[in-house]
């Protein structure tokens, strides 16, 4: 099911309804209530691959079971191989089966072997990259004895599968939401509220934003060898956007929807536009993931100790794997692997820490330096972009090409190009509020608070027409691809 | 949470309420689809020629020029699946049906109304033709099929300013491509060549659709054969800058999957007019739809296959024209 379809409209009050009204009485109920609703959400797609998610349940379930009495080091690392076996052995049958078939195939023929193998006709389940590493965090956290092993099984299939963040994320770690499902919970209105306002602020930058920049970005991308070098940068420029309010804006509302219920999921973007460089990029994109990879690969690694050398390959470790998880294409690797070098500058100098804070925190405008720096790290950041959005490396390289071939200097031009300009518009807007309200947990999350409620409610439906007038047509996100 | 509810019901009603007029009111615009419903409804059991398909089909044939009792029931945009739903909805209904004519165009086999950019059309199926088969709840609502500033235009277009919204005849011939208003065939004929060729006819996608629509094609084509009725396929002329622009890999295999079905069914007839030097510039409306005087020609031409045919009694799968 889509957040941003009528179904969910439907959908989600009456899920709110029974959990508040009906199944409140019983904390157990409630979490078999929530597995209920998060199986039919999920089902809405393809109810066969619930089997899947089930099926990864159990695994760490048991798996959390037997490392919480096995007290043999030899089988307690067993316990946790196959739990990381199983889920990576989903994900690796899913989502990179042809990818490695067709990729073992050309490197046999490069050398001159033939081989004979017909790729699957594989569907990818929707949100199997989500779910696997979710619950594989928990079977990591309980074999490092950070987290006791839960006995409720409806607990744990009510964290693995809660609806609202189980196909993009955010990533949650069995620590945080777990903990959550054992407690009471008890309605709270500013809390509603507050989710509520997320909510539409989600809407607003997938519907209005990103939507709208995707029949741009697609129309360019899809046709680049008919466009100048400046229609390409547009393109590029379209798509980060489009990436950004799609994904983030799918992150509000998950968060948003959480809090109805009475959950706190972990924040998983914090303005990574505004970033001053790379590194405070990636500690503001995707956190969930970031984290996860920081987490549970870069630092048994060794993280940024140890030489030269070893922080080196860490990075570039951290960074391909966080590409190649986007999906099995050459694309996403090169992708991670600029990342890498972008990010390997300001590790060798130890100024991968330089930027902690908010950019001009406390004041309106940034300085000159910082709002270089900004352009700087977006520059670079499109530049990556254009490696993700291409459909293989060859149109990456060619789409590259044009854009640094004399044709940049010429001014761009597409069809219904004056409608893509009211969309860069609306974006300039979109950013301008970003801007003030970079503190927040959301933009709009303080905007109105003091305001007579006549004049709040006046900004809603103001968000609501605006939504409505140019909210593109219903469009899956990104994400649920990866 | 009796605060929260209460504040969620006054913000939304307002947009309830409206919608609620607003879905009210669309639906009360006349339009071609309720139109072609209502006739189907009443008379259906009169008709011995159903014309279907897309708009090649909804402005190149007109009823009028048939000698038997036809009516055409093609729409723009309309795909082999809804083709096949107009008939499974009204086949107990369909008493004299002796003939249907299916337009099988560059684009037949590869398209799917609900993946198509005019995918919005189909709510027209669901609400106008009471048809139930799609399964998203969108496709059953005026108002969430088009964007807002859509149906406002739409709303002040035939309530204020009294606008026509029917663009057919009684019999369902679309009459407002007329040859005057006409328009640039070199660029139509490109653009529409361009429009209708799949990007990749090999994707996996593309493949499904074009396996999903032979199918229909063949259900269409077992169904017509158990209740005795002719089928007459034809893929519809266009003018040079639009048959010169398409894809011959996408033309050929649709002219060959149709030549190759059309031979497995004694009641089946194909004719190719893709590129028939008897429609001149003046025939077309646009590059690839012709005008009243088009499809005059054309429809008289149809109605002599089918005489034809009907006198000799005897089956030729192909003809070549």
């Amino acid at each position: 099911m889509l957040f941003n379809s009528i179904d969910f409209a439907i959908f989600l009050p009456i899920v709110f309804i029974l959990y508040w009204f009906v199944t409140n009485k019983n904390l157990r109920l409630q979490n078999l209530f929530i597995v209920a609703a998060s199986y039919v959400f999920y089902g809405w797609w393809d109810w066969r691959f619930l089997s899947l998610i089930l099926f990864s349940t159990a695994v760490d379930y048991f798996v959390g079971c037997g490392l919480g009495k096995e007290e043999n080091q030899r089988k307690r690392k067993l316990l946790l191989l196959t739990s990381i076996l199983v889920n990576l052995g989903f994900l690796g049958f899913f989502k990179y089966y042809n990818f490695f078939l067709d990729n073992f195939i050309a490197a046999f023929s490069f050398f001159g072997a033939e081989i004979q193998a017909n790729s699957l006709n594989i569907i990818l389940p929707v949100g199997i990259s989500f779910y696997t590493f979710q619950t594989m965090s928990y079977s990591i956290d309980v074999y490092k004895r950070k987290l006791e092993p839960t006995k409720d099984f409806i607990a744990f299939s009510a964290f693995v599968s809660f609806f609202p963040q189980l196909v993009a994320g955010p990533i949650e770690r069995a620590t945080h939401l777990l903990p959550q499902f054992y407690k009471e919970r008890t309605f709270d209105y500013l809390k509603a509220v507050d989710g509520m306002r997320q909510i539409l602020w989600g809407f607003f930058k997938k519907l209005v934003i990103a939507d709208n920049c995707a029949k741009y970005a697609n129309l360019i991308f899809n046709n680049s060898a008919d466009y100048s070098g400046s229609t390409l940068v547009l393109g590029a420029i379209f798509f980060t956007f489009q990436i950004y309010c799609d994904f983030s804006g799918y992150s509000d509302i998950a968060i948003g929807t959480s809090r109805l219920f009475g959950f706190n999921l972990m924040r998983n973007f914090n303005y990574p536009y505004f970033s001053r460089d790379i590194a405070e990029f990636w500690r503001r994109w995707h956190i969930s993931l970031s984290t996860w990879f920081r987490d549970y690969l870069y630092i048994p690694l060794g993280g940024s100790q140890g030489s030269t050398w070893m922080k080196v390959r860490n990075t570039f470790i951290i960074f391909i794997v966080s590409g190649f998880w986007h999906g099995a294409n050459w694309t996403f690797i090169v992708w991670g692997a600029l990342n890498a070098l972008y990010f390997l500058p300001l590790l060798l100098t130890n100024k991968n820490r330089n930027h902690l804070d908010t950019v001009a925190q406390g004041k309106m405008l940034p300085s000159i330096k910082e709002l270089s720096m900004m352009v700087l790290t977006f520059t670079l950041t499109v530049f990556a972009w254009i490696f993700f959005r291409a459909n293989n490396i060859e149109h990456a390289i060619a789409y590259i090409s044009e854009i640094l071939s004399p044709s940049l200097f010429t001014l761009p031009k597409f069809a219904e190009i004056e409608k893509a300009l009211v969309i860069l518009l609306v974006v300039a807007i979109f950013v301008v509020i970003e801007w003030i309200g970079r503190e927040q947990q959301y933009a709009i999350a303080n905007i109105g608070i003091n305001w007579k409620p006549s004049f709040r409610y006046a900004l809603y439906y103001a968000i609501i027409i605006t939504i409505m007038c140019l909210g593109g047509k219903e469009q899956q996100f990104i994400y649920f691809q990866f | 949470m009796k605060k929260f509810i209460l504040k969620i019901i006054y913000l939304s009603l307002p947009i309830l309420v409206i919608a609620i007029v607003m879905e009210i009111l669309l639906r009360n615009i006349p339009n071609d689809y309720l139109l072609k419903s209502q006739y189907l409804d009443k008379h259906s059991s009169e008709i011995e020629t159903l014309i279907l398909g897309s708009s090649h089909a909804f402005y190149g044939l007109n009823p009028v020029c048939f000698s038997s009792k036809t009516f055409n029931a093609a729409n723009i945009a309309q795909t082999l699946n809804y083709d096949y739903e107009i008939i499974k909805k009204y086949q107990n209904n369909f008493k004299n049906l002796k003939t249907i004519v299916l337009p099988i165009s560059y684009f037949t086999l590869y398209k799917k109304l609900e993946t198509a950019p005019e995918s919005w059309r189909v709510k027209n199926y669901m609400i106008y033709y009471k048809m139930h088969c799609s399964k998203s709840i969108t496709y059953y609502s005026e108002v969430l099929c088009n964007r807002i500033y859509i149906n406002i235009i739409r709303l002040i277009s035939y309530y204020v300013l009294g606008d026509p919204t029917i663009s057919c005849s009684d019999l369902g011939w679309g009459n407002t491509y007329n040859s005057k208003n006409a328009k640039d065939l070199v660029k139509s004929g490109k653009d529409a060549a361009r429009r209708y060729t799949v990007k990749d006819i090999y994707s996996d996608m593309n493949q499904q659709i074009f396996k999903e629509n032979v199918f229909i094609l063949e259900s269409i084509l077992r169904w017509s054969k158990k209740n005795n009725i002719k089928i007459l396929l034809f893929t519809p002329p266009g003018y040079k800058t639009y048959s010169e622009n398409l894809n011959p890999v996408q033309m050929e295999t649709t002219i060959n999957t149709t030549r190759e079905i059309c031979l497995k069914y004694d009641n089946c007839i194909y004719i190719n007019l893709q590129s028939d030097t008897n429609f001149v510039a003046s025939d077309y409306y646009d590059g690839d739809h012709l005008s009243e005087i088009g499809a005059k020609k054309l429809s008289v031409f149809i109605n002599k296959i089918i005489n034809e045919w009907k006198k000799a009694h005897t089956h030729s799968s192909i003809l070549k024209h």
